[in-house]
């Protein structure tokens, strides 16, 4: 049964997803449901502590809504890079199996989170709702293509990343100061409107900014006249390119190298 | 047929490169299970893993048109923490039809003879158990040559009788690569050996004991080491 390389890479990415939710979630007694409710815990007291902590700058905006859109849409990013970037080191052992590649690894993680970040904003979305805040979807079409090109741009990220730290393990150590940094560049806790138009141009270089922006622009009514003017979807498709290039040309030169063991 | 073509892999280390092998040409007899014989670091598992293709020469290459399992040794891509249940049903999820599932599986659990543990993390298994889901693991899917990277990967006595039972039954369309110190390990499963002496020096010997034998001359092992060695292993 000779099998086309496209089934053995969906094959091996299935197998690998199954393998991470046993992994991380199969021997809690309520199983799966805490893959939604540990980040949900983790978000509710941020949500308890920023929402009254804050100013209420925005004039009918939830801040709840606001932070939910940031903080899950910041950490679906950073997930899926700090785990593509360790995707070759924790698996080693796996590789021993042909069929599945180092990209593997890194795709399963992402849909991974992909799937557990979607439950938690669901989850939030119903809660914030029932607690009576403002939580629609405006603009279906800009959420969806919004978080779709940010998690090709996450994975393409990751992909770089990846290559980097299995072949120059000491390239990678910047990277966690960088992504705190990120996070406050990205506008996930408080909102940069207010900075002076000539300054914005340049916090707008950051992509994850533009996604966030139009995700919250697409899920809180009203909060077009807080988002930026540079904000668009287009510059966000561009660096999703650019970065997907640079990661995947890199994995491609790459591949032979990584698997062979130093 | 699997043939060896002008295969060199080197590693760096801090006084310059170690070669392990050095333009290496040799073709494998058909039809015969074959085991590598060599002191620690001789290449055993670098050769085993350059064969199935998940390490690469620094150049020329390995080619075959046979289908060769995984490396079976102990560690094997096994995850600690999940039951041998899901890890067998991981590896079938990369080589077997859904369909395929129930009879593979029960095939492992079988012939692991691992009882309630087979329902038990990976973790609490013994040494010897680990290497009965691995052996049986690889045994549940049917391939031209099976790579077994260790003779504890074997198991125990009684294991090992009834391993080479169930391959004797698939003699004639499956063979065994197999890296060992056990002679008993390797006479009972292979025809004959590949052995890797010092400076990169590798030979074919036609029998197993007469390969033992060099190996001993080479490595200057008298009898009374021998025994000790038997011991050991």
């Amino acid at each position: 049964m000779a099998r086309t390389g496209l089934e053995v890479q969906i094959a091996a990415i299935k197998a690998l997803f199954f393998r991470e939710m046993k992994t991380r979630f199969g021997h809690y007694r309520l199983g799966y449901i805490w893959a939604v409710v540990e980040p949900a815990l983790h978000m509710s007291v941020m949500l308890l502590i920023f929402t009254y902590i804050r100013d209420r700058s925005m004039t009918g905006i939830s801040y709840a809504v606001f932070l939910v859109n940031g903080v899950i849409v910041f950490s679906l990013f950073s997930h899926i890079v700090n785990n593509a970037m360790h995707a070759v080191n924790s698996n080693r052992g796996l590789f021993d199996y042909r069929p599945i590649h180092p990209i593997d690894t890194v795709l399963a993680r992402a849909f991974l989170e992909t799937v557990l970040s979607s439950g938690v904003y669901l989850f939030f979305m119903i809660l914030l709702t029932l607690l009576g805040e403002q939580f629609v979807i405006v603009d279906l079409l800009t959420l969806v293509s919004a978080t779709a090109l940010l998690i090709i741009l996450s994975c393409g990220l990751g992909l770089g990343l990846m290559v980097v730290s299995a072949l120059y393990p000491e390239g990678t150590k910047p990277l966690p100061v960088i992504l705190h940094t990120l996070y406050f560049l990205s506008g996930v806790l408080f909102p940069l409107y207010r900075i002076p138009y000539q300054y914005q141009y340049y916090v707008t270089w950051n992509p994850l900014l533009h996604a966030i922006e139009l995700i919250r622009r697409s899920s809180i009514p009203g909060y077009e006249k807080y988002v930026m003017r540079d904000i668009s979807l287009i510059y966000l498709m561009e660096c999703t390119i650019v970065l997907l290039f640079f990661g995947l040309a890199l994995y491609r030169t790459q591949q032979e190298e990584i698997l062979r063991r130093e | 047929m699997i043939r060896i073509e002008n295969l060199t892999k080197s590693y760096p280390t801090s006084s310059g490169r170690y070669y392990v092998f050095k333009d290496l040409t040799l073709e494998f007899p058909e039809n015969k299970s074959i085991g590598i014989i060599g002191r620690n670091g001789a290449g055993k598992s670098t050769l085993i893993r350059l064969i199935a293709g998940i390490d690469r020469p620094d150049y020329g290459e390995i080619i075959t048109d046979k289908t060769i399992s995984w490396p079976v040794g102990l560690a094997s891509g096994f995850q600690g923490s999940l039951t041998g249940r899901d890890n067998v049903k991981f590896v079938c999820h990369l080589y077997a039809t859904r369909a395929e599932f129930p009879e593979k599986v029960r095939f492992v659990e079988e012939f692991a003879e691992l009882g309630k543990y087979f329902d038990m993390p990976i973790r609490t298994y013994s040494s010897g158990m680990r290497a009965r889901l691995g052996f049986g693991l690889s045994m549940a899917f049917k391939f031209d040559y099976y790579l077994i990277d260790e003779a504890t990967a074997v198991g125990d006595a009684r294991f090992r009788v009834k391993a080479e039972r169930l391959f004797k039954s698939r003699h004639s369309e499956s063979h065994f690569i197999m890296a060992s110190h056990s002679p008993e390990t390797l006479k009972s499963f292979c025809d004959i050996a590949l052995v890797l002496g010092r400076n990169q020096k590798v030979t074919l010997y036609n029998s197993i004991p007469q390969a033992l034998r060099e190996y001993q001359r080479d490595e200057h092992l008298k009898p009374i080491r021998k025994v000790h060695r038997k011991n050991k292993i």
